[in-house]
């Protein structure tokens, strides 16, 4: 299972509609698992950085293998990776809430990254994607989208 | 046609994978951006190389940022040109624009109704250079989609 154009393209679309309900112009961005770039939207209403801001959360979130808000650990003063944010991550690298990574199958296949709204905005509407990926490529139906 | 928004910018894309896909047959890289080069959408074709993604948007943002196709860009940086209106003259800007300005074929700048640059599209993945089959035609073929 590798994250596919047709796959990114579809939950672009939901994660977009989602977006509308909440009223929110975004930016979503999904990456591959190894964090680059398969498709990125940016609403209309939605600001110009909110794009670049989406794909670094999607990137942390991809090869971390983590939320991007969870990398923050690593940069506790009393842990070993203190001052891992000075270094030069292909500036990428952010600890800011709203990338997930993509799950299917137990294993990550990607990342998403929401950029646009408030910080729980962003993560829930994430969260609503991601869930989507799992769904999409757990039930045999849902392969056809591969 | 005033401003690009994100549903023109999917419809172009579709227009330009399908051309890449159907007749160039060679996946690749799209971007669309607005009239001030920011990114609006891109999309990546499964098996296309990764380093296509930023090509494809860093074309989009020079056609933009110039307001004309790449393709003319490539040609002030083409040594056989010098001498001739339009030839190597520009080399130092190589680099220029926060190294994002990007001289290969393949962008081209997109006009609005009252002849003003509204966006830009860019492709990257397919040979570029001119030619039936290259970025540029691609783009074209994205373009098209807006008057269908």
């Amino acid at each position: 299972m590798v994250m596919t154009l047709n796959i990114a393209k579809k939950i672009l679309s939901i994660g977009k509609e989602e977006a509308r309900k909440l009223g929110v112009p975004c930016s979503i961005a999904i990456v591959d698992d190894k964090g680059w770039l398969v498709a990125l939207h940016r609403m209309d209403g939605a600001l110009s950085p909110t794009a670049d801001i989406a794909r670094d959360k999607a990137w942390t979130a991809a090869v971390f293998k983590m939320p991007s808000s969870d990398v923050t650990r690593f940069g506790n003063p009393t842990s070993p990776g203190f001052g891992f944010n000075t270094q030069n991550w292909n500036d990428r690298l952010t600890t800011i809430a709203g990338g997930l990574p993509a799950e299917a199958g137990g294993k990550v296949i990607g990342g998403v990254g929401v950029c646009g709204g408030t910080t729980e905005q962003d993560v829930s509407l994430c969260q609503a994607v991601v869930e989507v990926i799992s769904q999409l490529t757990s039930n045999k139906s849902g392969s056809r989208l591969t | 046609m005033k401003e690009l928004t994100l549903e023109m910018a999917e419809k172009m894309l579709e227009a330009a994978e399908r051309w890449a896909s159907d007749i160039a047959r060679i996946p690749c890289s799209t971007a669309v951006v607005d009239k001030a080069g920011a990114l609006i959408a891109v999309h990546r074709m499964d098996g296309a190389a990764i380093a296509t993604t930023e090509i494809a948007i860093e074309k989009a943002w020079s056609a933009v940022a110039f307001k004309i196709p790449t393709l003319m860009m490539s040609r002030w940086l083409d040594p056989r040109t010098v001498g001739e209106p339009l030839g190597d003259h520009a080399f130092g800007m190589v680099g220029r624009g926060k190294g994002r300005l990007c001289f290969i074929p393949g962008g081209i700048p997109i006009t609005g109704d009252d002849g003003e640059i509204i966006g830009g599209i860019g492709n990257s993945g397919v040979p570029s250079g001119v030619g039936d089959i290259s970025d540029t035609s691609v783009s074209q073929a994205g373009i098209s989609a807006l008057y269908d």
